[in-house]
């Protein structure tokens, strides 16, 4: 579903991801570790193209999506984005924040928008702050509607970046319980975290990164029961 | 009793004689017109001249608008208004014998230099990741601005505008320079005809006060309407 080949990202001088090669196959629940400044984050950011990669290709779909010519806001309609900070619009009810892309995209009418935004908003217990602004909400609850958003344009891949790193502890739970059930609906996601306790139970293949490239890629079990290279198990002793 | 009356007399005398007041409120009418005609040419002006220098942000590398729109700025800001004026009204535009047309047109070029960076730093004070989630969802750059960027930008951008306006009032006090008789000018003459500097000198003082505070309770007024959606 998604192909990286030799993926380069640099900052000016910073080599932040060197050469990165993967292969995301539909339904798969990547999830990505890994030390700060190893480049995961980038290089999810690298995947709808947040971030211009410096080098190396990125296959959507069987479309070459680093080419000069590709749409890139046709393609990004079919990847949800989640963020570490929300990113909520601060100047639109949480309805709205649900329906302005499918609207102004014009996949949906109007009405249309606002019924499917109000399921979801029911999938995920919220339906009675659908007429509040985002400042009203806790952490929670505004990471709960950013992952609505997300899937109000039905996206193929969702892409989670740290999507519990700025939640209070006692918040982590029902966000990390929202994205089980999406799992648990056949979504393709790919999870930046350090959740080592979703990465078991949630992932299909656990992806450990370090110096800009991936160094090690299993299934959860052997990953964390029985790491090979050392940095990972330096790094698993650290975290676990 | 006697000071009262002596200075009743002066105020009779400043004002309300000959219906002098009548002069005072021309001058007013061209101040204000100047004002607001500058206000609405330097916004237009001021924004087109924020997004030119909006161009270099993504690369952080100039490109020929945003290298324009900094030369633009740099003079203005850096030589004085009166100059400006006078420039504009013998030589640039001396073909031009309007004088609240070429003041107009002065300081709207001139208040767009300020409103440029207001505009381009409310802009810049809305969160990135506001763009970044509006782009995610397939929004081009465009419509990011339009719905979700701007809307927030304008509730950053209105209390240093307002200030611009009100700054704006008090400049154009130099326009007697090109010999325009606006509030400052007929009252400074006024001390001439009266042998009587304190009293239409204070009392212009007074209506550019009064002027500027309405204004102030009305840009409040808007503040407080745009800052809802940030309380509930």
């Amino acid at each position: 579903m998604i192909i990286i080949k030799e993926l380069h990202k640099k900052f000016g001088g910073n080599h932040v991801l060197r050469g990165v090669n993967y292969h995301i196959h539909p339904g798969e629940k990547i999830v990505v570790v890994g030390p700060s400044g190893s480049g995961k984050s980038t290089f999810l950011r690298c995947l709808n193209l947040l971030e211009r990669p410096t080098g190396g290709e990125i296959w959507f779909d069987g479309q070459n999506i680093t080419a000069p010519k590709a749409d890139i806001n046709e393609i990004r309609r079919h990847m949800g984005m989640v963020f570490q900070h929300f990113n909520l619009f601060n100047n639109l009810t949480i309805l709205q924040n649900i329906t302005l892309a499918p609207v102004k995209l014009k996949l949906m009418g109007e009405e249309e928008a606002k019924e499917s935004a109000m399921k979801l908003l029911q999938r995920v217990g919220l339906s009675e702050k659908a007429d509040a602004y985002p400042a009203s909400l806790s952490g929670g609850q505004k990471q709960r509607i950013a992952i609505v958003r997300s899937l109000a344009m039905n996206p193929k891949v969702m892409l989670f970046d740290e999507p519990t790193s700025a939640l209070d502890p006692e918040m982590v739970g029902e966000v990390l319980e929202v994205m089980k059930e999406l799992a648990e609906s056949g979504m393709t996601m790919v999870v930046v975290t350090h959740e080592m306790g979703f990465a078991r139970e949630v992932g299909t293949k656990v992806v450990f990164m370090d110096e800009g490239n991936i160094m090690e890629e299993n299934d959860p079990r052997e990953f964390f029961n029985n790491p090979k290279c050392p940095r990972l198990q330096e790094f698993l002793s650290k975290v676990l | 009793m006697e000071w009262f009356e002596s200075v009743w007399r002066h105020i009779d005398a400043a004002f309300i004689e000959k219906d002098r007041w009548r002069i005072y409120l021309n001058g007013l009418g061209v101040t204000m017109q100047v004002a607001i005609f500058a206000a609405v040419l330097g916004i237009v002006i001021g924004t087109l001249i924020a997004f030119m220098k909006l161009s270099a942000r993504d690369n952080g590398k100039p490109t020929v608008l945003s290298r324009i729109a900094n030369i633009y700025i740099d003079i203005i800001r850096g030589t004085p208004s009166v100059l400006q004026l006078l420039i504009m009204w013998f030589v640039v535009l001396k073909s031009c014998h309007n004088g609240i047309l070429v003041a107009s047109i002065t300081f709207g070029i001139n208040s767009g230099a300020y409103v440029a960076e207001i505009v381009r730093a409310g802009i810049l004070a809305v969160d990135k990741g506001q763009t970044e989630a509006g782009r995610s969802l397939g929004l081009n750059q465009v419509q990011t601005m339009r719905y979700i960027v701007l809307p927030q930008a304008f509730k950053n951008i209105l209390p240093p505008l307002g200030n611009e306006f009100i700054v704006l009032i008090k400049e154009t006090a130099i326009v007697g320079y090109v010999s325009l008789s606006d509030l400052t000018r007929v009252s400074n003459q006024m001390t001439s005809t009266l042998f009587d500097a304190f009293t239409p000198l204070i009392g212009a003082a007074l209506i550019y006060f009064v002027i500027i505070k309405i204004l102030t309770i009305l840009l409040g007024m808007l503040e407080r309407r745009l800052r809802r959606s940030d309380n509930h």
